[in-house]
């Protein structure tokens, strides 16, 4: 165990140095310049030199890459451009929201698409499985902002259920909180939950043609039991393959869904970000959403052997 | 592969457009020919007005306003640094407007008024001498005496910081005196007119000594101004609060207890949000969305012409860059005026503004608007849509037609709808426009460096029309992308700058106008009206020329 978190940190530290350099590279082959864009209307030659100045944007590549990784080992990730605001605190407040979201998110679609998985398998050729299936298409096919926009319309301001938009932090009040929050994470899941829901069903369907469950049954074990003991705790494993792979998914949702319900998180201040020719934010989110994306696949790595106690992970390469 | 792309979508769209075109040209050649009027500025004051007239809204009666409340205001932009130095956002503004106010501000008729200053500054025989005498009793957010003192401090600060965006907009400042603390005196290298519209804008805003020393470049974490609000807390990228201000001269005036700006960027989720409450003002309302916001019973749409414009620019002579010595560049529509001329003949801007805007925007043909005090008959002369001129023209020119011109433009959705009216419409004129879109960083990139034929692109205005001018077509100005250079125009504005007598300047740039419309460097073609949709609910808030939204004294009604 310990032989292979040491393989899988030193394998993470080069994807997270690679990724330093994919991403310094890429934002500086952006056409456009981020001294015009925050020049915005008054600009002149002197002012923008100033800001190319002011943000070193004036030096040579591969100087400012050194202060760049230089800074980056500190923990240092250099001022917005934009607002002049220090980006580690942007990121304070940014990263809580978009985790909250995630999170919630994560959490509904698994609960809807475990629960209709599981029902759209165990009632198979029935009308349960049509709805759960018809549902799934349409969690698949209708894209984010369009789903976003309808719930504003017709939750927020036809009927008033919940906001349209903003965000209170969870300590602050986290009732407010959760009003504010619950309608995205709904929205963002949507898509998870019907994927999760296909693989459920049809790893569903497998265990429940195994052998294992033709014993438990024959034993005299409950339905209810065989089901959830035997069947879905072996699908489960697709389960979790399915979110961890569907991560990236999550992430370029959360940037539509943030971007529509005004939500101050990570994706909203990308977004922004790009457009704005933010060099040290687009550096900052870039990196730390390759740093998730390691940690995540090594969690999700570890969990198959807490899921199946058959698999035990090893140094080995695979 | 782009170009073509464009132009494909676009066919059936185009037939459409074409009709309409059409039929409103058959109604509108008259107005194509006549000058630009400010008639359609309507009744600007009070509340609903139907497309194409200005309401600036009414101030709040004390009376039926109720004390308190959090107005919530829903932003298409983020502002930029809350630094009244380094500040070059029009969002910003909005801000500024709440908690930062200036030595000089603009009433409805976009005239200057004074606001922390007593009254206008004056001028010495010379106009080398500008005397401003100061409101006393003014205190800070932070407490501190507002005086001569802190109006020096600032405005050194305008002048000396590296990144100041406000050195240029200041113009000739030699010096700064403070014979006392209720007085400032500026002293000029030459005169210099439009200082005063400098200082009713951003270089007026008069920032806390005591706060510039202990924060320095970092005044933006936490700005402290005179207004009837205070910072509190800005979430970047997300919203900006402020809360009112117990020391702020006139607090009787103040109902609200804060307003929370909230950045939307989308106009149809902005308009979600006022109808559904979570905010009670939106700026910057899609002429898509204003017809059923004005039939909304809960919702009021104040409209405010704006001073600035949108236009195309023709690259003349930028070939190494914006600020270099313009050079020949070998295309007819580069070499010779009247293909430009032409250019602007295939255009019908009345046609244009009601197939695109709904009607909502005004027809401009030159950078002063017809609301501006320096506006005068030759600043509003209209050259008239006629295609056959157009095609005439061309063939003097030499040219064969279809001519092929390439416009680059922002591939928002309005600047493409725009676009692809434009390519429809100058096709009768012997044009055949491409269309190149490209995002909008990416524009003003190669706007800077010159790669570009045709460009669309506009300004937001400013009170002064020298601040809506000199920059764009003045040789060596900072934004004359076209790399245009007329010494006979360089003159007569260097004249309109240091006139002192506002018909002299009327004048000047009346003739400045001619000189424009003859060259076509630069072809005006419409003037963007604010739109502002207001939550019933809300009394007093207003949006005046200049195209800040002015909340500071609104209230929620009884």
């Amino acid at each position: 165990m310990a032989r292979y978190l040491l393989t899988r940190a030193w394998q993470s530290a080069v994807t997270l140095l690679l990724s330093t350099i994919v991403v310094f590279v890429g934002v500086r082959a952006l056409p456009g310049d981020p001294a015009l864009a925050l020049a915005g209307e008054d600009r002149s030659p002197e002012a923008l030199e100033a800001i190319r100045r002011h943000y070193g944007l004036d030096q040579p590549l591969p100087v400012q890459f050194a202060q760049y990784v230089e800074r980056m080992a500190q923990g240092d990730f250099g001022v917005s451009i934009r607002t002049g605001t220090p980006v580690s605190s942007m990121l304070t407040t940014a990263l809580p929201v978009t985790v909250e979201l995630s999170v919630l998110a994560i959490l509904i679609a698994s609960a809807l698409g475990v629960g209709a998985g599981v029902l759209a398998a165990v009632r198979r050729g029935r009308p349960a499985e049509w709805l759960a299936n018809g549902l799934a298409l349409i969690g698949l096919s209708v894209p984010h902002f369009w789903l976003g926009l309808l719930a504003i319309l017709y939750l927020s301001v036809a009927t008033g259920l919940f906001p349209a938009s903003g965000f209170v932090p969870i300590l602050e009040d986290p009732v407010d909180n959760l009003h504010h929050i619950v309608l995205p994470a709904v929205i963002l899941g949507t898509g998870l939950a019907a994927i999760i829901m296909r693989q459920t069903r049809s790893a569903m369907l497998d265990s429940l043609s195994s052998d294992y469950v033709r014993t438990a049954k024959a034993k005299g074990l409950r339905p209810r039991a065989v089901i959830t003991r035997h069947a879905l705790r072996n699908s489960l494993i697709v389960v979790v393959t399915v979110v961890g792979l569907q991560l990236g998914g999550l992430i370029s949702g959360a940037v539509v869904t943030e971007q529509i319900f005004g939500l101050p998180g990570f994706g909203k201040m990308t977004i922004d970000a790009v457009f704005q020719r933010d060099y040290p934010v687009i550096q900052a989110v870039v990196l730390l959403t390759a740093a998730a994306y390691i940690v995540i696949n090594l969690f999700v790595d570890l969990l198959y052997s807490v899921i199946d106690p058959r698999i035990r992970v090893t140094g080995d390469p695979a | 592969m782009t170009n073509l792309s464009v132009r494909e979508t676009t066919l059936p769209r185009r037939r459409v457009l074409r009709a309409a075109v059409a039929a409103v040209a058959v109604v509108c050649t008259a107005v194509a020919c006549s000058p630009v009027s400010n008639s359609d500025g309507g009744n600007p004051s009070g509340g609903d007005q139907s497309a194409g007239q200005d309401a600036f809204g009414t101030p709040a009666d004390p009376a039926s306003v109720k004390q308190g409340g959090n107005l919530v205001i829903a932003l298409s932009a983020e502002p930029d640094a809350l630094d009244p130095t380094l500040s070059r956002s029009l969002y910003s503004r909005y801000v500024f407007q709440a908690m930062c106010e200036k030595l000089y501000d603009v009433n409805e008729q976009a005239q200057v008024v004074p606001q922390l200053a007593t009254a206008l500054p004056t001028t010495s025989d010379d106009g080398r001498t500008v005397t401003i005498p100061l409101r006393p009793g003014v205190r800070f957010a932070d407490g501190t005496a507002f005086d001569s003192a802190a109006v020096k401090a600032t405005l050194q600060r305008h002048l000396t910081n590296a990144r100041s965006a406000r050195k240029s907009e200041l113009g000739p400042i030699d010096g700064v005196d403070t014979p006392d603390a209720q007085t400032v005196v500026l002293r000029l290298k030459q005169p210099f007119a439009p200082l005063l519209g400098a200082l009713a804008d951003r270089a007026g805003m008069i920032m806390s000594a005591q706060a510039l020393q202990a924060r320095g470049d970092d005044f933006a974490s936490a700005p402290v101004c005179v207004g009837p609000f205070k910072f509190a807390k800005r979430v970047p990228q997300n919203s900006i609060e402020v809360v009112r201000d117990p020391n702020y001269y006139d607090a009787s005036k103040v109902h609200l207890d804060g307003i929370s700006w909230r950045i939307l960027t989308d106009a149809s989720i902005r308009a979600a949000n006022l109808r559904s409450g979570d905010a009670q003002v939106a700026d910057s309302v899609s002429t898509q969305d204003v017809a059923s916001l004005r039939q909304d019973a809960a919702v009021s749409v104040l409209q405010s012409q704006s001073l600035g414009y949108q236009g195309l620019t023709i690259n003349v002579g930028n070939v190494d860059g914006v600020g270099t010595t313009p050079k020949p560049i070998n295309r007819p529509l580069a070499q010779n005026a009247k293909v430009r001329q032409a250019f602007e003949h295939a255009i019908d801007r009345k046609a244009l503004v009601d197939a695109v805007f709904n009607g909502e925007h005004a027809v401009a043909c030159s950078p002063i608007s017809p609301a501006s005090t320096f506006s005068s008959p030759e600043a509003q002369t209209c050259p008239a849509h006629d295609p056959a001129k157009a095609k005439q023209l061309l063939a003097e020119a030499g040219v064969q037609t279809p001519y092929e011109v390439t416009m680059l433009a922002s591939n928002t959705p309005d600047t493409l709808r725009l676009a692809q009216a434009l390519q429809s419409m100058v096709k009768d004129g012997g044009f055949d426009l491409k269309i190149n879109p490209v995002e909008y960083s990416s524009l003003l990139d190669e706007q800077d460096r010159g790669n570009f034929e045709l460009l669309q692109l506009g300004w937001s205005g400013r009170i002064d029309p020298d601040a809506n001018i000199t920059n764009f077509v003045g040789t060596g100005g900072s934004q004359n992308v076209a790399g245009y250079r007329n010494p006979q125009l360089d003159t007569l504005l260097t004249q309109a700058r240091q006139a002192g007598d506002v018909e002299q300047r009327r004048k000047l740039y009346g003739q400045a106008v001619t000189l424009l419309q003859q060259d076509d460097a630069l072809i005006y073609l419409y003037r963007q009206r604010n739109l502002t949709a207001v939550s019933k609910q809300v009394q007093g808030l207003q949006v005046y020329p200049d195209g800040v939204i002015r909340a500071a004294f609104a209230g929620f009604g009884k």
